[in-house]
């Protein structure tokens, strides 16, 4: 009985690495090729060669220091702004009550089905007419509109489970309905406030379509923008390490992030993904 | 008024209404009236005039429409579309949900968790830098799949795999070979370790073998998993507009053309907004037929399921 199932396991670790060695290639060549000196990708493309070439990334960070803190202020403003306006608006949908309230979130619910394609361009349009074309507030005032819907839509249903009995003896006690929000939604509900959090920085820094047609002079592109627009140059000039080295700092702090709140992460998106 | 705050303050029940609740959801009411309930109002409108965004726009009925319905360049990106979600929607769901059921039934919890985290790490790559560091393994001269073709002994063959017509669409479709898509991956995982246990013990007694117990008892339970998944692949692909732009720019010539990629060059590049827009609304169309196609027709079992 055990051989039987140790071999069916081994059978699977077989299969599960081969397929963990391909999904991860990409990343690892990433890495492999951002330490590398033009003769060492020449004589050795896919292997790791020593020494490594830390000049890459001090050529790349001269090439895209500005696009990283554009894309870091524009990611953190937007979060901050949605992770404050949703917590509120999920609290007043979990625990209040008030005329219109099935509708409101109705209409709210249904903006998760829109297509962002759809509003691709009457957005581009519509920070144009508002004068915001080419400054990064437009940008941020469009990110954190687009991270409302779904992030009210986990954190109410997160809120709505609290007990409640906890509001009850809070309100007895004369709580205002904002304490209540700060000192009894908000701490039962921080891993997946940090979890939404995450998705969303992940979203906004990864963005490349919005920020290629909003921001077009130099000094305010994003990362991934401007990565793309030196990709060229990188080429002509084969300098490969840092190409790559540049593509590796774009991923950074996304990586930096999941691997300090990696459980709180997976278990966050278990436990959204179970209702379906 | 003031009656009903003591009320409340007396029971500590929820007041019936509370006008507080308004303030609270203002803000994110602001933000989502001006830029996402405001620009679906801006693409239904608009796709009926012609336009090009500077000019005042002239009210033309159904005519961008037609243009776009009777373009042949349009049907070609259709076409494209269907094969490329054909193809999606079978790896993009297939691949996770094995992969899934294989690390599920690892006897090691530490392997189970081990191998989650590897397939999730590609995820901390930003989605344009995975495609560039994919246009650079294509590359015909540089690529790493080329000298793999020539390490193979076929060192007369130099596919130029984004470049030549024949290859361009079926090179974008093999970006994220494996096609172990993260999120995926982790919503089957948690859909399985809800299915029952008692399910499975059973399968084992009656001698279930793995293979058997994949297609009889864990796909039909992942089922509503499995729907969700398969309307967030269309939708996407629906949207891809950051694939081909980056990689194919749609050529060469037609090769790699898709709808919102027409769409995206109709508006930004030959500044015809309102063309766009029909282009823009006919893909929400099709979102919104293929989301009710499935909500009717795959129904998920829900007995076994805790």
């Amino acid at each position: 009985m055990t051989w039987k199932i140790i071999k069916r396991d081994l059978a699977s670790h077989v299969v599960l690495i081969v397929l963990v060695a391909l999904s991860l290639f990409p990343f690892y060549y990433m890495l492999a090729t951002s330490l590398k000196s033009n003769p060492q990708f020449f004589s050795n493309s896919l292997g790791i060669s020593f020494p490594f070439d830390w000049g890459n990334y001090a050529a790349a960070w001269a090439a895209v220091e500005p696009y990283v803190i554009n894309s870091a202020v524009i990611t953190l403003v937007s979060v901050v702004i949605i992770v404050v306006t949703t917590s509120i608006t999920a609290y007043a949908f979990a625990r209040l009550r008030f005329r219109g309230k099935g509708f409101l979130y109705m209409a709210m619910v249904a903006l998760m089905m829109i297509p962002g394609a759809l509003t691709l361009i009457p957005l581009f349009l519509e920070i144009e007419k508002f004068g915001l074309l080419n400054h990064r507030f437009g940008l941020v005032l469009v990110y954190a509109a687009g991270g409302q819907a779904f992030t009210i839509f986990v954190l109410r249903q997160m809120m709505a489970n609290l007990p409640e009995e906890l509001f009850e003896s809070a309100r007895m006690d004369g709580c205002s309905e904002f304490k209540a929000f700060l000192y009894i939604a908000l701490p039962l509900t921080k891993a997946t406030i940090g979890t939404l959090a995450i998705m969303n920085v992940m979203g906004i820094w990864s963005d490349y379509i919005l920020p290629l047609l909003v921001l077009t002079s130099p000094n305010k592109m994003t990362l991934t923008v401007g990565l793309v627009q030196f990709q060229g140059e990188f080429l002509a000039n084969t300098s490969y390490g840092p190409m790559f080295a540049g593509y590796t700092i774009a991923s950074i702090p996304i990586l930096i992030m999941f691997l300090l709140t990696m459980r709180m992460f997976m278990q966050g998106i278990t436990a959204g993904a179970v209702k379906f | 008024m003031m009656e009903r705050m003591l009320q409340s303050r007396k029971t500590g029940k929820i007041p019936r209404h509370s006008p507080v609740a308004y303030g609270l959801i203002a803000p994110s009411f602001t933000l989502m009236l001006t830029f996402s309930y405001f620009p679906v109002i801006v693409a239904i409108v608009y796709s009926f005039t012609t336009w090009d965004g500077f000019n005042p726009p002239q009210y033309s009925g159904l005519a961008n429409y037609q243009q776009v319905l009777s373009d042949p360049i349009f049907w070609l990106s259709m076409w494209h579309l269907l094969l490329w979600g054909l193809f999606k929607l079978f790896v993009d769901l297939a691949v996770p949900l094995v992969t899934a059921s294989l690390i599920f039934h690892l006897r090691s919890s530490r392997a189970q968790y081990v191998y989650r985290v590897l397939f999730v790490i590609p995820m901390v790559v930003p989605g344009v830098v995975l495609l560039m560091i994919w246009s650079f393994l294509y590359d015909p001269n540089l690529g790493v799949i080329n000298s793999l073709i020539h390490h193979l002994g076929f060192t007369s063959l130099t596919p130029d795999w984004l470049g030549d017509p024949n290859l361009a669409l079926i090179a974008l479709m093999l970006v994220g070979l494996p096609f172990v898509i993260p999120f995926n991956l982790l919503i089957f995982y948690a859909g399985l370790q809800h299915v029952s246990e008692s399910v499975f013990e059973a399968a084992t007694l009656d001698g279930c073998s793995a293979l058997s117990r994949f297609f009889k008892i864990e796909f039909p339970l992942l089922l509503g998993q499995t729907k969700l998944l398969m309307i967030l692949t269309v939708i996407g692909l629906l949207q891809n507009v950051m694939g081909p732009l980056v990689l194919t720019n749609g050529g060469p010539g037609y090769a790699t053309y898709m709808p919102a990629l027409m769409m995206y060059f109709d508006a930004f590049q030959n500044n015809q907004m309102s063309l766009g827009l029909a282009i823009a609304m006919i893909i929400f169309v099709m979102v919104l037929v293929l989301t009710w196609a499935q909500n009717k027709f795959i129904r998920p079992s829900e007995e076994f399921v805790n």
